[in-house]
């Protein structure tokens, strides 16, 4: 126990005097540590189950993933180094999440309006699809274009909200990932996905919470430290913690990342704390 | 006895059935509209967020576009209300608490000084994107700027990264007066 205890004070101290630059990697736990030197990721459980949805998962009309993108994803290829991208089928700037949903409503017979399915799906089905699919342009070099007038106007959102300060911790993305990037809160050092492309490890494994990540996921969890609020802020009934799945300004922020990340090498999954 | 429970249970009955179309016809004008969840998300991010950030709302973010730093730092000087009495020092004990409070649940979602600050020598696990507060008590600093500073951080510097604690209700006069305390008090961790 007191060993323990002296570790633990141990990396706690390293922690405060590295700080800043703490690679990821240097803080991984024990099991995960070993687990790597294995050759085992915690993040490639979700890439084999997302395989397993893609080429099993019938939807109500019979098709599966493998019916239209091929066998083990070959027509997905450098797919997910495009996105998020405007789709003409669906009219709509989309990243990773919001395109598999819509194939899944529009092309493999689940009903949109069917709320039990769509509450699967976010559980369920995405993390999953969306690593496998991700990992299939691994080694690819991140390529988004901002060409469709669409695009460029989610662009210009997603700038819009990168600058916007609001909420009762006059947050902004660019607060902590722009200006204070580099510097620490406590002692979790705060990265620049802007200026260091490092968009290339999402979706990722997070080994602090021990979950999958898509972006989307990390993007509206940011917002709960805005402390945004409908009516009286101190009013729980009336906090706003997240922005629902799939809105444009969610999407738009991570077109706005992902665009700055062009030239990056995916690497998917990735291990982040 | 029981003709007078008789009578009453009919006239219970009646009133019920009296009050029944009330109570619908009241329900239909009232109607519940519950807003979505994304309704709710762009009230608290377009419509809540006040004109003070939309000047700070710019790529350089530190500094307010489309308005004097002086008129901001005046306006935001009228907002500091202090506790009653005047008094801007409270119980340093409380603000040690409140301080240090990283909780997001129930009413303690405030606080968490250490966030950004460092500040009782002890606690190592802080941050360093304020200045570090250790020793605060013995700079000379007024406390009543202090308190100032913590209940508007923009009256002194606009679109700081300082949230405006006390502006917000984050924070109420009395308890930013606890936390002037701890950064104040000579026996407070802080200043040992």
């Amino acid at each position: 126990m007191k060993k323990r205890t002296f570790l633990a004070l141990g990396v706690f101290a390293g922690g405060a005097v590295l700080g800043t630059l703490a690679v990821a990697k240097e803080q991984l736990p024990e099991h995960l540590r070993e687990l790597l030197e294995l050759g085992m990721h915690p993040g490639h459980v979700f890439v084999d189950e997302g395989r397993d949805y893609y080429h099993n998962l019938k939807g109500p009309n019979g098709k599966t993933c493998a019916t239209c993108h091929g066998q083990d994803g070959s027509k997905l290829v450098g797919a997910y180094a495009k996105m998020p991208r405007y789709y003409k089928d669906i009219d709509k700037v989309a990243d990773i999440d919001l395109r598999i949903l819509s194939c899944m409503t529009k092309y493999i017979g689940f009903d949109p309006k069917d709320k039990k399915f769509k509450k699967k799906y976010l559980k369920t089905y995405r993390i999953p699809l969306s690593t496998y699919v991700a990992s299939l342009s691994n080694g690819m070099k991140i390529n988004v274009k901002i060409e469709h007038p669409k695009e460029k106007e989610m662009y210009e959102l997603g700038k819009k909200v990168w600058f916007t300060r609001a909420g009762a911790r006059e947050f902004s993305c660019a607060m902590c990932h722009t200006v204070l990037a580099g510097k620490r809160i406590r002692l979790q050092g705060l990265p620049n996905p802007v200026r260091d492309k490092s968009y290339n490890h999402w979706p990722a494994y997070r080994f602090g919470s021990d979950r999958m990540w898509t972006m989307e996921d990390r993007v509206r969890s940011c917002f709960k430290a805005y402390f945004l609020f409908t009516k009286r802020w101190d009013e729980k009934k009336d906090w706003v913690k997240k922005p629902p799945p799939f809105v444009k300004e969610v999407i738009a922020v991570e077109l706005y990342m992902k665009h700055a990340s062009n030239g990056g090498v995916i690497e998917v999954p990735g291990l982040l704390r | 006895m029981k003709k007078i429970a008789l009578v009453g249970a009919i006239a219970g009955i009646g009133l019920i059935v009296a009050c029944q179309p009330a109570a619908q016809k009241a329900e239909a004008q009232k109607p519940k509209k519950e807003l979505s969840k994304y309704e709710k998300f762009k009230i608290a991010f377009y419509q809540n967020q006040d004109k003070w950030q939309k000047y700070c709302s710019n790529e350089a973010q530190l500094v307010p576009q489309g308005i004097s730093v002086e008129e901001f730092k005046k306006a935001m000087l009228a907002t500091i209300k202090f506790p009653p009495g005047g008094k801007v020092m409270g119980d340093w004990k409380k603000g040690e608490k409140l301080f240090g409070d990283p909780k997001k649940g129930g009413k303690s979602r405030r606080g968490n000084c250490y966030a950004c600050h460092c500040g009782d020598p002890q606690i190592i696990a802080c941050g360093n994107i304020g200045p570090s507060l250790r020793g605060y008590g013995k700079k000379g600093v007024d406390p009543k700027q202090t308190y100032m500073r913590i209940y508007n951080s923009w009256a002194f510097v606009p679109c700081s990264a300082m949230p405006r604690l006390g502006y917000w209700g984050v924070l109420k006069p009395e308890e930013i007066a606890d936390i002037v305390a701890f950064l104040h008090s000579p026996e407070s961790p802080i200043n040992k």
